[in-house]
């Protein structure tokens, strides 16, 4: 986790969701890129946040890429966030005894049969563990400080714009007391109509 | 012992006894005449296949044989990624194909092919160019003609795609494992026909819309029904997204193709409106 | 010890690697080529284990060979990139790891834009303005934030490079020597003396 370093959180909102991350990717110390990206989108409704290992990082993004795009064609439709975080807890689980160093986090929203979406995030540990939490989710160099800010700024039922704000307040000031994270950040709010990404500037030191 | 000492055996117990070298060989070639001209045979019954190349993208369109007022199509109005599933497939998100044959075997090929291109996406981060998904399925054709005691697939293709190499491209290819690039062209029954209509009307440099227009034209020709259906047409186009810049499949649902076909007025006449004004 | 930098440029990269071969406290060469080139439009400096780095320098450049004679066509830079990352991130978890770093720069033809991109022995790959390896990275990435220009031309690029280098030079208790030095761009690679 400390090699490259790299933090991100997801947060519930009122009928959306937001995932963020900062874009620092580090060897130790020094820093390489001020661009690296962990966040990747799955579907239209589903993000993906994979701190960790950097190697990993982009080994499993391609990985998912593979399996959800074999899911989409045989299935016929989009995959449903809940079946998601199952196929991500089992294709780490599936390197149980060797495994590959990221917490995953993943932020969507789920389609209910009456047509309306409902709010998904959850979180994995490192072999799969999965965590379904209904406020927000951390991991990440910076979780224990992000733990403390999102605890204390995160409130129910915050509208796109409010959880876009309370999101990247949390995530630029748990980075700031993090050495290993930063360099820049980036958030998406989804909602049912579109995805709102926005890219945060920060502490660039 | 090699395959020449055996077959010259002449004591050899079972299928091959007294028989010459040369005997053998010519067996097996007739063996691969037969088995593959016959896969190509019902190939010529299948419902056509038509495929046309324009400057800014490729259109495709088939007919489908199996038909009937029982058939169960609820499943291809909605959801999916369009069509009904029987001959345009989604092989991946650049390359889409029309088959011909047995479907059945087409199923098969149709998986392999998507499982192929997402493997390349896989190792190499790039769409899989058109021709090497083309190779690709030709690989496993050709090996089912070499093997003894195996059928060959009885599936011809025609291949719409995008890449950034060589931008849009059509192929075709056979039950035997050839392929080959087109502007236009046609498999399937009445593919003569469609494809001396293709020649005659073709244009180099032709635009999607006048492809389009040119595909239900020939396709109204040559298909045995009179009237022409969402039941008995499914049609496709690959083009690139002006805004993204990447390849957009479409695949037509069954409204969108009685709407395009009325827009093209090929659509099916409704009898009492004829007889009023007859 | 052995140090790489690339930059980027206005339709350009650049990349230096030294050309010291040594083994433990001696050096036993001073004009080795760490600079593959694995196409009209590729170049990839490698570093790190000595024996493993032209083991699978060598290994990459047949390989990306083979992809171009199957395919009529060459993998572009992006694609060759990820196809090398994945090679490094599957030999990081087999038994016998390669432990080699690499710069892979080029030109993508279709695009018509020069790509680099960092990767490390676990397969770590980042694609970035400019990058370096070895202990040459803690003189030249400060150096690069100050005076990179993603619009310079080709001579003020190499005067970048040349205050790398110096810099390196004056600070690094081992001097790393001569540099080879290639610039890839639109009508392909070539050496420039430095």
């Amino acid at each position: 986790m400390e090699y490259n370093g790299g933090s991100v959180v997801a947060m519930v909102g009122k009928g959306c969701v937001a995932i963020a991350s900062d874009l620092r990717l580090g060897n130790q110390a020094l820093g390489i890129s001020s661009n690296f990206q962990k966040i990747f989108p799955i579907t239209d409704r589903i993000y993906l946040g994979l701190p960790g290992l950097a190697t990993d990082v982009t080994t499993l993004k391609e990985q998912f890429r593979y399996r959800v795009n074999m899911y989409t064609i045989k299935e016929e439709r989009e995959i449903e966030p809940e079946a998601f975080a199952h196929l991500v807890s089992s294709t780490l689980y599936e390197r149980r005894f060797g495994p590959y160093f990221i917490e995953p986090v993943m932020a969507g929203l789920t389609k209910k049969p009456s047509g309306e979406y409902r709010p998904f995030i959850a979180a994995s540990d490192l072999i799969g563990c999965l965590n379904f939490a209904k406020d927000f989710v951390v991991a990440g160099t910076a979780s224990s400080k992000l733990f403390g800010v999102a605890e204390g700024l995160w409130e129910p039922d915050l509208e796109p714009e409010d959880l876009f704000e309370t999101i990247s307040q949390t995530l630029l000031n748990a980075v700031d007391r993090d050495a290993y994270s930063g360099w820049g950040a980036i958030v998406h709010v989804i909602t049912p109509e579109s995805v709102i990404t926005r890219t945060l500037k920060g502490r660039m030191d | 012992m090699s395959a020449f000492e055996f077959a010259n055996q002449s004591t050899v117990q079972g299928d091959y006894t007294k028989v010459s070298c040369c005997r053998v060989v010519l067996r097996f070639q007739w063996v691969f005449t037969i088995v593959v001209e016959y896969a190509m045979e019902a190939i010529s019954h299948a419902g056509t296949v038509l495929g046309v190349l324009a400057k800014d993208g490729v259109v495709l369109a088939a007919e489908k044989k199996v038909t009937g007022k029982l058939l169960d199509l609820s499943g291809t109005k909605e959801g999916g990624y369009g069509g009904s599933g029987e001959k345009i497939f989604l092989l991946n998100s650049n390359v889409i194909a029309g088959v011909a044959g047995i479907t059945a075997d087409a199923n098969s090929l149709v998986n392999y092919a998507r499982t192929a291109a997402q493997r390349h996406l896989y190792s190499y981060n790039e769409d899989i160019p058109v021709e090497l998904l083309t190779q690709r399925l030709c690989d496993l054709k050709q090996g089912y003609t070499q093997y003894g005691g195996l059928r060959p697939f009885g599936v011809s293709l025609l291949y719409a795609g995008y890449d950034p190499h060589c931008q849009f491209q059509l192929y075709h290819s056979d039950p035997s494992g050839n392929y080959s690039g087109w502007k236009a062209t046609c498999i399937g029954a009445n593919n003569g026909t469609a494809q001396s209509l293709l020649k005659q009307d073709y244009k180099d440099e032709i635009s999607v819309e006048d492809a389009v227009a040119l595909v239900l034209r020939v396709m109204s020709k040559t298909m045995d029904s009179t009237t022409l259906g969402s039941e008995k047409l499914e049609f496709a186009t690959l083009t690139v997204d002006p805004v993204t810049k990447k390849p957009k499949s479409k695949i037509y649902r069954p409204a969108e193709v009685d709407a395009l076909l009325k827009k093209h007025d090929l659509a099916k006449k409704d009898e009492d409106a004829e007889m009023k004004t007859a | 010890m052995d140090s790489s930098f690339a930059i980027t440029g206005k339709g350009y990269v650049i990349v230096a690697a030294d050309m010291t071969a040594a083994r433990s406290i001696v050096k036993m060469q001073s004009n080795e080529d760490k600079i593959k080139v694995l196409g009209s439009h590729l170049l990839m400096a490698f570093s790190g284990e000595p024996g493993d780095t032209v083991q699978f320098a060598e290994y990459i450049e047949r390989n990306i060979r083979l992809a171009h004679i199957r395919n009529t066509y060459p993998l572009p830079p992006p694609s060759a990139a990820s196809w090398i990352r994945r090679e490094l991130a599957d030999s990081l978890r087999s038994r016998s790891p390669y432990a080699v770093n690499l710069l892979v720069a080029g030109y993508d033809l279709p695009t018509h834009e020069p790509k680099l991109y960092w990767i490390d022995y676990l397969g770590t790959m980042a694609p970035v303005p400019f990058a370096a390896h070895g202990y040459g990275s803690y003189f030249a990435l400060s150096l690069l934030d100050k005076y990179h220009d993603p619009e310079a031309t080709v001579d003020e690029g190499l005067a970048t490079l040349r205050r790398c280098i110096d810099e390196v030079s004056k600070r690094l208790i081992v001097t790393p020597g001569k540099f080879k030095v290639k610039i890839v761009d639109k009508n392909g690679v070539r050496e420039v003396d430095f």
